[in-house]
């Protein structure tokens, strides 16, 4: 069984791609949250191999959610998925510890590339 | 390099050093006015040697030898052995005029080398002390400052491989360190891949990464701090020092689009070595790419290629050469950016809920639903649409003191020149205006300075006669009232003899001069044909050209200028400027069915006028507005039939300048902001319109211009 992965995203249909995208190459999908919140509470329940964060989100934008899934496990690894121009939230996440991210919109391999990368650590 | 390369290089080039160079006239000024201040010796040095790096890199020899050579004086001044001098500020001000003027030639698609420079360097080595003299510095760029000949300057070829680096004395003090734990010095240069949108972040994260892993020493272009543009981030150079050169490389590898990593061992000697130990750095902010920094190569020196390419290029003349390069570029607060960069993330996400809907809809969700989701997105559009506009209109201001600052020099030579001393005050130079306003402002109001000292200001012997003060005194200043900019310019001149003015008119023929007030008169002054020097220096000393400054305020930037004056005691002229002239706050009316937009700026307020009110004869009616009689005009009668008679009218009460009239409309419909495009000269041979509109439903609006109200007066 594959490595699993956790996907955070507002956009249920954002999460529809993804979730095609990583099962096709054989990942498990540990769960889906849909704001900052859920995916804090998620990861401390479901402790995925990886964190597929959207940086913008509702309730707790994804910069925060990831502080906090930081500070549950600091070895998390997160990848940020983030749309053009939010450059300097990017570096924010860099700074705060975040393994790569992806800027939408993406094409499939981008985002399993990432994975594969950040999987290796 | 491609020529398009070239023209970006260039460009930055010109961006950058037109700053400095206007940064350096006033740096001086500052520095006569304070001669032991030095703080300020050192910042003109340090403009001069950034001035002189820049220009040497581009291949600019003749103005990079001129800067050098004032970098030499100001050497001379900052470790105290030649002190400042009237001769000595004279040639740094001749030196700095001459860069001025070559900036701008350059910036024309001239070239330097056009530039007699003869006398201004032997102003500057008289300057000096002949004692001190040095050989000349070859003709086509100076030596960098740590004694390194000029040929070590990576030149404008882009083939470089990576950018040489240059260490202060703190990272050096690292890499002995290093050295001394037995440690690995590497050179990184990391290549993001071409298709990355976001090189910044990405080279940034490969940083990071090594810097968890290693002693990151230097990176070029800069990480943190003054950063460069994204773009210049496609390949970054990274010095570093570690224990394990395995664990770097996984660190770097461990990004994704990355395009290549290269990493090569160094000798910490080539760092730590005495013809590195003083070079001095000068960051180019987007020049990064061709590798502004010079000295301290790696193992391998700057290739001999590298350095025949070099010559090549500085003698040719293509290089310095090529066609006019146009500012394309602009600064803009970053902050104003993120603020809009955070507005079209909002607007994506509201795109993509949008789309969502419309599924919605098709998967046979309740519609009243779908509706209300649709209503509540809807509305978030409409605030996220407002904010990009308003953000991007912030991003078009820019503070009037880049005018401003060019005033104390002006006035300072032109009051050497006619022998007139005069004080010279600014204020409200932080006031922010469009840039396009901003650009279009610097000639008027230099002209009217010049006015002011030429004709206002009273020779000294003149001044103390009529009781002034020996000095005279201008002042300059702007501030921001609505949704309008006012610009003062006052001088405690002579003033003008609005009497005589009437004279001049009524020997001209100006029909009804006799009666005009005082106000009325003044106002010829800004008629083409009436401001001639003869005539005006005839009648008080003053108006050379006022009416192209008319023209450019009133004409190209819909603003208004006013002229009051009183003998003896001086004159004001105000300048009344739009804040900016893309997007206005219009009152939308009704004339029959055409819709006309009058801008809110002149827009008083709204009446509702009865017949009866109206005294006078057709296309001279007025009535009162307060207590004053103001003119009384109406859409009908100006564009189509006439006004239809009933008791009662609605009108719009216009203002322009001190001037008021009523508009008669047929209709006040509602406030909003309306785009303004300019108007087909077919449709505007009476020039009664600063634009058009078109509304969302497709309707032509015509955006009046009521700057008429005005001109009917003749």
């Amino acid at each position: 069984m594959g490595a699993t992965i956790l996907i955070a995203d507002d956009l249920s249909f954002m999460r529809m791609i993804q979730k095609e995208i990583l099962t096709e190459r054989g990942y498990t999908i540990a769960g889906e949250a849909a704001d900052g919140l859920e995916v804090v509470e998620k990861f401390k329940s479901l402790r995925p191999d990886l964190v597929l964060l959207d940086i913008t989100m509702p309730n707790m934008n994804g910069l925060e959610a990831m502080r906090k899934i930081f500070t549950i496990d600091p070895h998390a690894r997160v990848i940020m998925c983030s749309a053009l121009g939010q450059q300097n939230l990017i570096v924010e996440a860099i700074k705060a510890g975040v393994k790569d991210f992806i800027v939408k919109p993406f094409k499939p391999e981008r985002i399993l590339s990432a994975i594969e990368k950040a999987l290796r650590v | 390099m491609s020529g398009i390369e070239e023209t970006r290089l260039r460009r930055a080039f010109l961006e950058e050093s037109e700053e400095l160079s206007q940064k350096l006239g006033e740096s001086l000024m500052a520095l006569e006015a304070d001669r032991a201040n030095a703080l300020l010796v050192n910042e003109v040095f340090r403009l001069t040697h950034s001035l002189k790096s820049e220009s040497a890199l581009m291949g600019f020899g003749t103005l990079s030898e001129l800067a050098h050579r004032m970098e030499d004086v100001l050497g001379c001044a900052r470790d105290g052995s030649l002190s400042l001098g009237k001769p000595v500020m004279d040639s740094l001000f001749a030196g700095a005029d001459l860069i001025a003027e070559m900036m701008a030639a350059i910036a024309k698609g001239g070239s330097d080398a056009d530039f007699k420079t003869g006398d201004v360097l032997q102003g500057l080595s008289e300057a000096r002390g002949n004692g001190h003299d040095r050989p000349p510095a070859p003709s086509h760029a100076a030596p960098a400052q740590g004694g390194q000949p000029n040929e070590a300057l990576p030149g404008i070829t882009a083939t470089v491989e990576a950018a040489p680096i240059t260490l202060g004395a703190f990272e050096k003090l690292q890499l002995a360190e290093a050295r001394d734990r037995g440690e690995d010095l590497l050179r990184l240069t990391v290549s993001v891949d071409e298709g990355e949108p976001m090189k910044f972040p990405r080279a940034y994260l490969v940083f990071s990464n090594l810097e968890a892993v290693s002693n990151v020493v230097k990176v070029v272009p800069p990480m943190e701090g003054e950063t460069a543009e994204d773009s210049v981030y496609g390949r970054t150079t990274i010095l570093l020092t570690s224990g394990s050169e395995e664990e770097v490389r996984r660190a770097a590898s461990r990004v994704d689009q990355i395009a290549e990593v290269k990493v090569e061992r160094c000798r910490f000697e080539a760092f730590l070595s005495a013809a590195a130990v003083d070079a001095f750095i000068v960051p180019v902010p987007g020049l990064w790419t061709a590798g502004a920094f010079a000295g301290g190569g790696p193992e391998t020196a700057t290739t001999s290629a590298g350095q025949d390419e070099q010559a090549r290029r500085s003698e040719s003349p293509e290089a310095r050469r090529t066609g006019p390069v146009e500012k394309t570029s602009i600064r803009v607060d970053t902050r104003k950016l993120d603020d809009l960069w955070s507005l079209i993330a909002e607007l994506v996400l509201h795109k993509s809920h949008i789309a969502r809907l419309s599924e919605d809809i098709g998967r046979g969700k309740d519609v009243h639903t779908v509706r209300e989701e649709l209503v509540e997105s809807f509305d978030s559009l409409d605030k996220i649409s407002s904010g990009m506009q308003q953000t991007m209109m912030d991003t078009r201001m820019i503070p009037i003191s880049v005018i401003f600052s060019k005033f104390p020099r002006l006035v300072r030579d032109l009051s050497r020149k006619l022998g007139k001393p005069v004080d010279l005050l600014l204020s409200g130079e932080d006031t922010e205006i469009d840039r396009s306003i901003v650009e279009a402002l610097s000639d008027p109001l230099t002209h009217i300075i010049r006015n002011s000292l030429d004709h206002g200001i009273e020779f000294p012997e003149e001044r103390v006669r009529r009781g002034k003060n020996e000095k005279g005194r201008v002042s300059v200043t702007a501030r921001r009232q609505g949704g309008t900019i006012v610009i003062e310019l006052e001088d405690d001149g002579r003033g003008i003899d609005a009497e005589s003015i009437r004279r001049k008119a009524v020997g001209m023929g100006v029909s009804g001069a006799e009666s005009f007030t005082e106000a009325q008169l003044l106002d010829l002054v800004f008629l083409p044909g009436f401001s001639t020097k003869e005539v005006v220096t005839d009648v008080s000393g003053r108006g050379v050209g006022m009416d192209v400054v008319a023209t450019r305020i009133r004409g190209d930037l819909k603003g208004d200028v006013v002229l009051r004056t009183e003998p003896n005691r001086g004159t004001r002229v105000t300048l009344l400027l739009p804040l900016t002239l893309t997007i206005v706050n219009a009152l939308l009316v009704r004339g029959d069915v055409q819709l006309y937009a009058l801008p809110l700026t002149d827009v008083d307020s709204t009446a509702k006028l009865v017949s009866a009110e109206i005294r006078g004869e057709e296309g001279h009616e007025s009535a009162l507005w307060m207590e004053e009689e103001i003119p009384v005009y109406s859409l009908g009668a100006l564009f189509g039939s006439g006004r239809r008679r009933t008791d009662e009218y609605f009108a719009a009460v216009l203002r322009h300048g001190d001037r008021k009239a009523y508009l008669v409309v047929d209709e006040l419909i509602e406030e909003r902001e309306v785009v303004i495009k300019p108007v087909d000269d077919l449709l505007n041979s009476q020039k009664m319109f600063s634009g058009v509109s078109v509304l969302e439903n497709g309707k032509l609006v015509f955006i009046l211009d009521t700057s008429f109200i005005r001109r009917e007066h003749f």
